[in-house]
């Protein structure tokens, strides 16, 4: 696929985004495994997504990358609703 | 060459560097509520990283998409933690 002129110009430059969002993505997934509480892991995975979806944009691929932050929070809506905050009642 | 000198490229190394401080605190940060705060900040950044990516019209949508999904998300978790029915 080739991309047009203003997109292969701006992929000269971009090893320090792949540098600081490569970081960012597996601090992320470290925080996802080694937390014990399920809010840490659910902001773990927050901070996993914040790497990832600049990549894809800085891929080209902009209407995937629409799509996917608009689906990120609803399945961790969806989480938090499974695993909600564990009250005394039930 | 990472860190080469372009004065256009000084908006971006800002917003990536703020990005990594609010990551790092996050990880090292006991208590919850807290660590949503630099959640929050990480995603300014990160909206900020992706504006300043790529020269196109659709990369101020995704932004704008990322912006506000995470916004909902982050105060999604906090409301679920901080709030409730047992606190009345």
């Amino acid at each position: 696929m080739r991309l047009p002129a203003h997109l292969q110009e701006a992929k000269q430059m971009n090893e320090f985004y792949i540098l600081i969002l490569g970081l960012i993505a597996i601090l992320g997934a470290i925080s996802v495994y080694f937390k014990k509480s399920p809010f840490d892991k659910l902001i773990g995975l927050a901070v996993m997504m914040g790497g990832v979806i600049p990549l894809i944009v800085l891929k080209g691929y902009l209407d995937v990358a629409v799509l996917v932050a608009i689906i990120m929070p609803l399945t961790t809506i969806f989480i938090l609703q499974a695993t909600g905050r564990n009250t005394d009642e039930s | 060459m990472i860190f080469a000198y372009d004065a256009a490229m000084i908006p971006t190394y800002i917003c990536g560097i703020v990005a990594l401080y609010a990551v790092i605190r996050v990880l090292t940060e006991k208590k919850t509520l807290k660590k949503l705060v630099l959640l929050n900040v990480m995603n300014f950044a990160i909206t900020g990283l992706i504006v300043l990516s790529i020269p196109d019209i659709m990369a101020l949508f995704a932004g704008i998409a990322y912006f506000v999904g995470s916004t909902l998300e982050s105060n999604a978790i906090a409301s679920t933690f901080a709030g409730g029915k047992a606190n009345e």
